[in-house]
């Protein structure tokens, strides 16, 4: 009975010990994404790079010897969803700071409950104009389209290119881009020679592409995301348009080529995320990803991932007893912050992020860095 | 605009066009024997599609065994869905009940229901993204006619909307079954009367229409290489639109009218912009209902 | 029996409305808000869909003409809520009027399929009209309901949000039950019932159909009004062919023809989906059997009116099915 007593006193002792660190509560992050309905697809990739991204963390101790946890809930890209969610995540003392959602409509509405009641937001993907216009608590690190479409507008210029018909989505994200493009393009010289906006779920583009066809211009300039975009390069390659075809960051998936097969070579786009570089950290996040998920990581993934990580570091700035608004102080000071998106800083006024492009073209199914 | 242009954008027009009348030929024939909107139907079109992928990814057979196989699933999809959203509110075989409001009610919702189930179902599995299409599959070689360019993909979409309305005619008109399925259409009291058993003949009705409906599906999903969970929703819509606008009673009047929706949006397109197409199409559906209150084919006065 | 129903379901609201202030939790509140408004949407689709019986299958696109008309009021040219709201009402019921005119000659599908492309048209103006409505960037920062004194009460704005809906809710459910229970109600009725029938009594069936059709647009214009205030935000995306699928469903579930089933059956598809959270990616599968499961066993919903199908019965002399409810 002697032993029998000294092991529970010391069974008792151990857990006196470690009663106090499993009691410590985790720190904790709100991540409103689309899980179910038609973007499910993106809100995917989001989780697969956050859950990478919080493994790594909380292996190497968390922050402050505190481990971080991730709240996810879907918002089936629906606003009305987006805004429930946003009030949960507010009601929830634990929570310090929120990430999401995709789309800017959930992304806008659920920023003003965010605005109101002082929560901060950082959306990875969010592009909308006026996002960061809501209130003092909206982040986004992604390149809005004020810098990419001026990009993509000086590239082709500089190539010779002197008419561009512009073929684009009617969502926000659609609108500025073919805004934004047209008006460098225009400013350079060159030549908008038609412009066509298609509403969202439309798979048939032989009517735009003829109709566009028409004003025979040199290059076209896609402004869409991927799934749309496969599509229209496939049939943009049965009327034998001949025409050099541009588009821009969310172009840069697999799936593109997947999807599209042969009618994706030749196409140029641009893009912050480039799984071939051979920086450290891109090659490490690339492996990685396709190690655990059998697939090679996609441009929104990419920026899942850094958006996780700048949060992360901003918690590690705050510390681990960070109330919102430090959450909210810590995030706007994001400098230099290494991604694999490029190295990301929040400008001081604007909050807008300064990223770097690169420019890139698909050749014989791969995405092929072009210096 | 010249004529290439012209002569391509009708073009243009048709193809989408046949799509639509693709999936209205099944939804016509449902809707004209059973008086319900098979809300379903889009589903079944998108089971069809994902059927005839899982087959093409698994035993890579030629196409026409593809297909053959899709109509086994389209087929056995309708009996499902019969048995599942429309058998359990026939528990009274009386004509009031069968063609009362509360019954169309139900009908409607229960097939909203089970396709709202078999949409989440696909998108659990599959997740809500285009599926890859190995390239040899599919239906998009250009061919040229002369100025104006299709695809082999529009030659099969037009050559089987032809062999379905061809054989339905011949299953309706030449047939034992298809001689019940008109007389069920035009009085349930009556057939049975005469001794047709009308449960068989509605399950009949569900198979063939869904079996159309799901090589619509894999066509469509072959020829416009898109191929997910939802898909069949505004194949759908415009289904129910072509049907109504062509007088519910005849497939062949869905498939005229599916056409005509099909040019006005590209005309549409060409005219104004891709954006506002639906404004055109369905303003031609106004237009088309303000002349003809039951449609432009319409052949009984019966009330609904 | 009704007039009691009546009593309790407000004192049911009441009890609801406090618990929630009580809880303290905005995300409740939320909850409730989008709750209430749908109250009034489907209210409103049962006004003209169960009461009258010309199915609309348009409807998610008038609650965004209201919705725009609000939004674009208050940000515009600085209106308040409370006349925005009316505002709203007024111009959806006007462009309703407009759309509906054409359609009046139409009968059940369709007059159906004709609200459909209806509904199209609008979204599709709403989305590509961006001189107007800004087209997919939305409208934002549309001011929340003010109520005078709630900050002396210590009310948040939730809250008040809340108080405002529910008293609009409140008003809007009055005035239609005051509609559909009375002489002019039961000539929605028969014109539901057998419209021929009634033409030949000398009800004048066009004018009817087009303030049937007036009325609900009225109240959906009005919801529309109550959701651009409180969620701040409103973009094309939510109010499309779907959502009118949505509120459909809502109405049948409850029972067409009843207004206290729309109540039930709008709470039943806004709460369940929240409640049912947890569930991740199964939670839209259990709605939809949820749907199935109470069309199969409440074929006439929660609380349906007295169906068609009894009064044929009555006609050709056989009993009405037994036990009303669950047999037809």
């Amino acid at each position: 009975m002697n032993g029998l007593s000294k092991l529970l006193s010391l069974a008792a002792l151990a857990w006196g010990f470690a009663a106090p660190a499993l009691a410590q509560t985790p720190i904790t992050i709100g991540y409103q994404l689309p899980l179910t309905g038609t973007q499910s697809q993106y809100g995917e990739v989001f989780r697969n790079s956050a859950v990478m991204q919080l493994e790594k963390l909380n292996a190497a101790g968390g922050v402050g010897g505190r481990k971080v946890e991730i709240l996810f809930e879907d918002s089936k890209s629906d606003p009305k969803e987006a805004v429930a969610i946003a009030r949960k995540f507010v009601d929830d003392k634990r929570i310090i700071a929120v990430l999401g959602d995709f789309a800017s409509g959930p992304s806008m509405a659920a920023g003003e409950v965010y605005g109101k009641e002082g929560m901060a937001q950082l959306s990875q993907t969010a592009s909308h104009p006026d996002f960061l216009k809501v209130s003092n608590w909206q982040f986004r690190n992604i390149t809005t389209q004020a810098q990419e479409g001026p990009f993509n507008a000086r590239w082709m210029h500089g190539a010779g290119i002197k008419t561009v018909a512009v073929i684009g989505l009617q969502n926000d994200w659609g609108l500025s881009a073919t805004g934004e493009f047209a008006k460098e393009f225009e400013k350079l010289g060159g030549k908008v020679v038609a412009t066509e906006l298609f509403n969202p779920g439309t798979r048939d583009f032989r009517a735009i592409l003829t109709k566009v066809s028409q004003r025979k211009p040199e290059a076209v300039y896609l402004a869409m995301f991927y799934e749309e975009g496969a599509l229209m390069l496939q049939q943009a390659r049965q009327l034998s348009l001949a025409a050099r075809i541009h588009s821009a960051s969310p172009f840069y998936a697999p799936k593109l080529v997947e999807l599209a097969g042969p009618a994706a070579n030749g196409v140029f786009i641009s893009s912050t995320f480039v799984a071939e570089s051979t920086a450290p950290n891109v090659k490490a996040f690339v492996e990685e990803y396709k190690k655990r998920y059998g697939s090679e990581p996609n441009q929104f993934a990419a920026q899942a991932f850094d958006a996780v990580g700048i949060m992360f570091e901003a918690i590690k700035r705050a510390g681990p007893n960070a109330t919102r608004a430090q959450m909210r102080d810590a995030l706007a000071a994001t400098a230099d912050y290494p991604g694999v998106t490029g190295t990301t800083t929040f400008d001081k006024q604007s909050r807008e992020p300064a990223k770097v492009l690169s420019r890139m073209e698909i050749q014989a199914g791969k995405f092929v860095v072009l210096r | 605009m010249d004529a290439t242009v012209f002569l391509q954008q009708l073009v243009n027009g048709l193809s989408i066009g046949l799509v639509y009348a693709l999936v209205a030929i099944g939804f016509t024939l449902i809707f004209g024997v059973l008086n319900v909107v098979n809300f379903a139907h889009g589903e079944v079109f998108t089971v069809g599609a994902f059927g005839g992928l899982l087959v093409i990814t698994m035993l890579a057979p030629p196409l026409w065994v593809v297909l053959l196989l899709v109509l086994l699933i389209g087929g056995f999809s309708g009996f499902a869905l019969e048995r599942l959203a429309f058998r359990p509110f026939r528990r009274f075989a009386d004509e009031a009940s069968l063609k009362s409001k509360a019954m169309r009610e139900a009908t409607l919702l229960s097939s909203l229901a089970v396709s709202i189930i078999v949409r989440e179902l696909l998108e659990l599995k599959f997740s809500g993204e285009m599926q890859t299409i190995p390239q040899s599959f599919l239906l998009q070689s250009p061919i040229a006619l002369g100025p104006v360019l299709i695809t082999d993909g529009n030659l099969v979409i037009f050559g089987s909307s032809a062999l379905m309305l061809g054989a339905l005619q011949y299953i309706l008109f030449r047939t034992r079954v298809g001689m019940a399925i008109r007389a069920v259409s035009n009085n349930v009291l009556g057939a049975q009367f005469v001794g047709i058993d009308t449960n068989r003949t509605i399950i009949a009705t569900f198979v063939v229409g869904s079996l159309m409906g799901g090589i619509a599906g894999i066509m469509v999903g072959l020829y416009q290489g898109a191929i997910f969970p939802h898909m069949g929703f505004e194949p759908g819509i415009k289904a129910f639109v072509a049907m109504v606008m062509g007088g519910l009673s005849s497939p062949g009047g869905a498939v005229i009218c599916a056409l005509i929706i099909g040019v006005s949006e590209t005309f549409a397109t060409q005219f104004v912009s891709d954006g506002w197409k639906a404004l055109v199409s369905y303003g031609f559906l106004l237009l088309t209902l303000w002349f003809f209150p039951s449609g432009i084919f319409a052949t009984r006065k019966e009330k609904m | 029996m009704a007039r009691h129903l009546n009593r309790w379901l407000i004192l049911a609201l009441v009890v609801v409305l406090v618990g929630l202030s009580m809880a303290n939790k905005s995300y409740l509140n939320q909850v409730a808000i989008t709750t209430m408004i749908f109250i009034v949407l489907t209210a409103s689709l049962n006004y003209v869909t169960g009461t009258a019986g010309l199915l609309s299958l348009g409807h998610a696109a008038f609650f965004g003409v209201g919705a725009y008309a609000a939004a674009l009021l208050s940000t515009k040219a600085g209106w308040s809520f409370w006349f925005t709201l009316p505002a709203a009402g007024v111009i959806t019921a006007a462009i309703g009027i407009v759309v509906a005119l054409p359609t009046m000659r139409l009968v059940s599908i369709y007059f159906a399929v004709a609200t459909l492309g209806i509904g199209e048209m609008l979204y599709v103006t709403m989305l590509n009209w961006v001189g107007l409505t800004r087209g997919p960037m939305g409208i934002r920062s549309i001011p929340a309901i003010e109520l005078p004194g709630a900050k002396a009460l210590g009310l948040s704005s939730t809250e008040v949000s809340m108080l405002a809906v529910a008293l609009v809710m409140l008003a809007s459910l009055w005035a239609m039950h005051r509609l559909s229970h009375s002489f002019y109600g039961n000539s929605l009725r028969a014109l539901r019932e057998d419209d021929a029938c009634a033409d030949a009594m000398g009800i004048d069936i066009a004018r009817l159909k087009l303030e049937a059709f007036a009325v609900s647009c009225f109240f959906a214009g009005i919801a529309g009004a109550l959701f651009a205030h409180t969620t701040g935000y409103i973009s094309p995306e939510s109010f499309r062919f779907g959502e009118s699928i949505l509120v459909l469903s809502m109405a049948v579930i409850g029972g067409l023809g009843s207004l206290y089933g729309s109540v039930i059956g709008a709470v039943v598809l806004s709460v369940l989906p929240e409640a049912l959270r947890e569930l991740g990616s199964f939670r839209m599968i259990v709605v939809g059997l949820v749907l199935f499961l109470s069309i199969l066993f409440l074929p006439r919903g929660l609380l349906g009116e007295v169906s068609a199908l009894d009064l044929v019965r009555r006609q050709l002399r056989r009993a009405p099915a037994a036990g009303g409810r669950r047999r037809w």
